[in-house]
Order: C-alpha cells, then structure tokens, then sequence
C-alpha cells in the first residue's frame, strides 16, 4: 500500500483525542470487571432469578432472532432487488427502530397489541381470550422489533455487493429461483448473513426499554437478563455486576467472532 | 422573516416582563435552589407543594429526582446532589441516618394507605385481596422498594398467595399503577394517593383495616446541602397546614 506512508502520519492531537475516546469507551468495562465479587461469581450466577433470567433471555432471544430472519430476509430482498416506488423511504423507516428510544418502541408495540386499546390486540383478546402484552410472546415481538432493522441492512448489503453474474450464470444453466436462492445466492450471501444473525441476536439480547414496557417485569416469565440486571442493581448489587459481566462477555463474544465483518472486511 | 423576527422579540419582551413583575411578589429574602429527592407516590402533590412555596419564595428553585425510596437512598449514598429526602417509609431515611447523609431528626409529613387499583369498570370483579389470584397479571412494587414491602405485607395479612409469574414488579410505585393505566395488568396493589392521581383510568378497591397497612412517609434534609436554609423552610412548608391540607387533596392521610 503506497497510500500508507501518507495516511499513517497522523496530527498529534488528533492522536491523543483518539485514544482519550478510546479510554472512554474502554473504561466502563473495567468499572465492571472491578465490582465483581470474583470469589463469589458462580453463586451469584447460580441464584434462582438469575438463571431464571438468563434462561429467559437466550430462549427469547434466539426465537427473536428466527423470527427477524424470517421476516427479515424477504424484506432485505425487496429492498436490495424489487424496484418499487418509495423504496427508498420504506428503507428508512425501516431502520427506524435502530434509531428510536426502545421505551417508545414498547409504546408503540401497546398501541398495537394492548389488550384493552391495541389495535390487534383488543380484537385478539376479544374474540379468542388471547393476552400478548406480560407474556413470553410479548418479549419475543419485542426483542424481533428492536433486532430486525440490523438483520435487514446486514442482508440487504450483502445482497447488493452479490455481482449478479453469479447467479445469471446459474439461470443459463437451467437453474429456476428456488435453486439459484439456495444454491447460488445464499451461499454467496453467508458472510453478512452470520454478521447480520449475530448482531441482531446481540441487540435482542440486550433489550430492555421496550420489553419494560410491553412484556412487563414478570420473574420467570418475562423478567430477561436486562431487567434482571436492573432489579438486581438495588437488592443485590454484586449480582447485578456479575449478571452485566455475563452480557458483556456474550457480546465481546460476538463482536470476536465477527472480527470485523459487522463493519465491512477489511485486508 | 424580518416581521417574525419583530413579533418573536415583542413576544419574548412580554414574557420576561411578565416573569419579572411576578418576582416582585416575592414575600421572604430566600434564595438560591435545591434537589428534592423524593419517592415516586409523591410526584403530584411535590411538585404542588414546590409550585406553593415557590409562590411565598419567588428567588427559589426546587428541582425534584423522584424515583423509588430504596433507589434515591443508594444515589443519595454514592454522592448524588440532594439537599432534601422525602420517602415513603421511615426505614429509607434512618438508612442514611446510619451511614451519617442525615444528621437531623426525620419528620413524618404523611401517611399513605394501599387500595388496589384495577382495569376501569373491574371487569374482572376483583373485590378483595384474595380475588387477585383470578387476575393474569398482578402489578406489584419491587420486593426491595417500600410499597412492595408494604404490598407483601397486606398479602400476608390477608394469607394470599400469589404466584411469582403472574406478578409483574415495578421499579417504584408510579410504574407499577402505570402498567395497570398504560399496559395490560388486571392489578395492582398501591397507595390510596396514587389510585386516585391516576383518576378515571383505573376503577379503586378498598383493602379492608385488618389487612391493609399505613405507610408512615417521613422526610429530612441532607446533611452537607448547601442550601440547607432553603431545605428546612421547604420541610417547614410541608408541615405547614397549608402544605398538610395539600397532601391530604392529593389523598394522603395526615400524619
């Protein structure tokens, strides 16, 4: 790279504001390796509300994870291939949820599946005695909200940087849509697929405002890791410290995983 | 644009010397502003109680941090600003008595009752404290927050048990009547004043004496406050019988 010897004389102060920043994102996680009561780690994670929690979260999040790839996935399609007018607006709206605060995305999720004023579900409640909000079902649709937006850009980005020779090829060869998706297209498509399913699983994971709000803080039923965390923080603070080492170590997990890939390759 | 600029200057014009006549009124030579950290029950009639004696002290600022008792007593510890604690029990307040952020004698300013609280018209004729185990989803404080102890404490007395996973727990107890008002809990079990802030939106059950229990909300100002002048004329002003007959409009007992 001729380039470098250019772009890697870097102004000085640039540099110590940059690692200042560095510092300020780092920090926080030793404020949290520093507060763990080590000795006692596993007793705390081993708590009845803890593994409660944990289990919660890992079932909530991955069928949140299915869903936003079910769901996503189609969507991406149409967002990287259909041409249809306003898509360019759809896409923003999209990624809405990504932008807004998570306790408005459980308001708006009320709105829509409320027992008493929600738009679909009253008419569930009514006619079938089916109650969404402070259920399991509850954190999964909100968990799918806040995560889905990640998985449709992910996808949606890597749909676009397929040449699409690759699969014009395959139609010359006789292959049909099925065959040319399963064959050619997802196979070229695994990279941001994995990126996009583990960021999404991160993101889902670590919801809170919008489960607080439309799942409520049920122990065992819809009270995930974040909440758990929470009301930790006030019973029984060396716990709430364990259980946020815990989340912290499951996302660095990810983001190792990944090296990267979230962001774009680079060489 | 230049004649909206005009009418924006004549606006803002007319609003500071509307602000300026009205501190003109002021009655005491006070000044200067403080933190009020207060339990959560206490949002309305605080914040009617400092818009009254900022009426008599017009130099004065009160600003509020209202969150759970047992939450305020642990940002109160790690060094919040706070120059004055209301919360709803005693306990709260002897905690940092002990740990020396409260060096005055705490004063009981209220009392509080729990009623239940359920969906507007009770669809689910939940008449009674056992009734509540017909509910899906019962609203209670956080087993570690005064109105969740208070709470478990009536269930005791009246020998119901409920089930952990139909029991969804706010952080204080305005969240918790909240999930009755805005989501979709049958229940909840808060103080009397909170029912009646939350008005038409939720239908009241009384919980019987032998069951139900008083909360004896008690209130000092933080030791190390800059502004303890201000801190003790605003306690002052919530014993006042001005202030007394506010709490008891905004339904709270009279200590």
């Amino acid at each position: 790279m001729s380039t470098s010897t250019v772009t890697s004389r870097i102004p000085r102060g640039l540099g110590v504001v940059g690692a200042v920043g560095a510092v300020f994102l780092l920090l926080p996680l030793f404020g949290i390796a520093r507060r763990v009561a080590w000795s006692s780690l596993w007793e705390q994670l081993s708590s009845p509300q803890v593994t409660e929690a944990l289990r919660l979260s890992l079932l909530a999040s991955i069928a949140a994870t299915v869903c936003a790839l079910i769901l996503g996935f189609p969507l991406a399609w149409l967002l990287a291939r259909a041409n249809f007018r306003g898509r360019s607006l759809l896409r923003a709206l999209v990624t809405l949820p990504m932008v807004m605060p998570p306790v408005v995305g459980g308001i708006a999720l009320l709105g829509v599946y409320g027992r008493t004023n929600g738009l679909l579900g009253s008419f569930l409640y009514e006619t079938f005695d089916l109650q969404v909000t402070f259920s399991l079902t509850a954190v999964v649709i909100a968990e799918t909200f806040v995560a889905l937006p990640f998985l449709v850009l992910a996808i949606e980005g890597g749909l676009r940087s397929i040449d699409s020779r690759h699969e014009e090829s395959a139609a010359v060869m006789g292959a049909g849509p099925w065959q040319r998706l399963s064959l050619v297209t997802l196979r070229l498509l695994r990279p941001s697929l994995i990126a996009g399913v583990a960021v999404a699983w991160a993101r889902a994971l670590g919801e809170f405002g919008a489960t607080i709000t439309f799942a409520g803080n049920i122990e065992g039923r819809t009270q995930t890791t974040p909440l758990a965390v929470y009301m930790l923080l006030e019973s029984d603070p060396e716990a709430a410290y364990a259980l946020s080492l815990v989340l912290v170590l499951v996302c660095v997990g990810v983001l190792f995983a990944l090296r990267g890939q979230w962001l774009g390759r680079r060489s | 644009m230049w004649r909206r600029g005009v009418a924006c200057v004549a606006m803002v014009s007319v609003v500071l010397s509307a602000t300026a006549s009205s501190s003109h009124a002021s009655t005491t030579s006070l000044t200067g502003s403080i933190t009020v950290s207060a339990a959560s029950s206490l949002t309305d009639v605080f914040k009617e109680l400092a818009r009254d004696f900022r009426k008599a002290n017009s130099r004065v600022r009160v600003t509020f941090n209202f969150g759970s008792s047992s939450a305020l007593v642990s940002q109160v510890q790690a060094g919040a600003p706070a120059d004055v604690f209301a919360a709803a029990d005693t306990a709260s307040v002897d905690k940092l008595a002990t740990t020396g952020h409260v060096n005055r004698t705490r004063r009981i300013f209220a009392k509080n009752s729990l009623m239940i609280a359920v969906k507007p018209g009770n669809p689910l004729k939940i008449l009674s404290l056992k009734d509540l185990m017909k509910a899906r989803v019962v609203a209670l404080c956080a087993k570690t927050v005064p109105c969740g102890l208070y709470a478990a404490n009536a269930l005791q007395r009246a020998a119901v048990v409920l089930s952990e996973s139909s029991v969804s727990r706010g952080v204080d107890a305005r969240a918790t009547i909240g999930a009755v008002v805005n989501g979709d809990a049958d229940a909840a079990v808060v103080y009397s004043s909170d029912v009646k802030a939350a008005g038409a939106s939720v239908t009241s059950v009384v919980i019987p004496r032998i069951h139900n229990v008083t909360a004896s909300y008690a209130m000092a100002p933080i030791g190390g406050s800059k502004n303890m002048k201000v801190a003790q004329a605003f306690i002052d002003y919530v014993m006042s019988s001005a202030g007394q007959s506010t709490l008891v409009r905004f339904g709270f007992l009279r200590p």
